[in-house]
């Protein structure tokens, strides 16, 4: 009798939905373990749902099943895939003589020398201002050295 | 029973593929779920998979949107008293737990349990009627 309340009281709905809480599905289980006949009652439940559903069937696309095997297939190829295994890997990029593969290092070096590039490149500017500025210098102390050459000649 | 949850065909796909694919690696705990039977078993995994693909309530407008009433569980909801309703609709369809549906309309968690309670007696009624 206690049992037919217990049934009553929706707890196998509220399981088969997934709204129990774990301390009602705890309960459920051992119940079940008391009650084996409750078992039944768990599928009766079951049964009446999955009629009420495939009442009003909403199909999925054929392309839900092939992608469901591509994905299983995929996950299976690594999952049971043994490093040790003799296998052969093709590589299936194309490679129509247009594009080189390259060692890693390559990249860090190839920053180092751009960095590097432009670190001389400003170098050359700031010396070659600095170069021009001296020369510049020299130039406008040049009339005066001429002038006193002048007066050299004329005293002379 | 997924369209229900995610209203968007494409979504909904994407939903039957993991569940199918997690079905199928992890076939072996079906012994041990407690369920009877296989479709029950997925249509729960189904719906703890499309929860957690719910989008904004404000996100579902448009034309890719499905009818929801359509379907068994929408005209179950549809036929509860207004408190039922809005405790299974927290509870089954938007996944939350019985402390946060008792936050949300600041009510005891005793009371929102007693309500889920109640919805599920219907529940247990709207199923015998029908298809018992």
């Amino acid at each position: 009798m206690e049992l037919k309340f217990y049934i009553e009281s929706g707890i196998i709905e509220s399981f088969v939905l997934g709204l129990a809480s774990e301390a009602e599905v705890e309960e459920l289980e051992h119940m079940r373990k008391l009650y084996p006949e409750l078992n039944t009652e768990v599928e009766f439940v079951e049964r009446r749902l999955e009629r009420a559903a495939f009442d009003e069937p909403a199909m999925p696309p054929a392309q839900v099943r092939d992608r469901v095997l591509q994905k299983i297939r995929w996950e299976q190829g690594h999952a049971y895939s043994d490093p040790a295994s003799n296998y052969t890997f093709i590589n299936i990029q194309p490679k129509d003589g247009s594009h080189i593969t390259v060692h890693r290092w390559w990249k860090i070096f190839f920053i180092i020398f751009f960095i590097m590039s432009k670190v001389f490149l400003f170098l050359a500017i700031f010396y070659y201002l600095k170069y021009r500025m001296s020369q510049d210098k020299q130039g406008n102390n040049l009339p005066h050295k001429v002038k006193q050459e002048q007066i050299q000649i004329a005293r002379v | 029973m997924v369209l229900q949850l995610v209203p968007m065909r494409e979504r909904a796909d994407d939903v039957m593929v993991r569940v199918f694919t997690w079905s199928f690696q992890h076939i072996g705990t079906f012994q041990t779920s407690g369920h009877k039977t296989l479709f029950t078993w997925l249509m729960r995994k189904a719906r703890e998979l499309a929860i957690k693909e719910a989008l904004p309530e404000t996100a579902l407008t448009g034309s890719e949107l499905m009818k929801q009433e359509e379907g068994m569980l929408q005209r179950f909801y549809l036929i509860l008293p207004a408190d039922q309703q809005q405790v299974f609709r927290l509870s089954y369809f938007k996944g939350l737990s019985i402390t946060t549906i008792a936050r949300l309309l600041a009510l005891p968690e005793e009371q929102i349990n007693n309500i889920l309670g109640d919805s599920m007696k219907s529940f247990r009624q709207f199923l015998k009627d029908t298809w018992n």
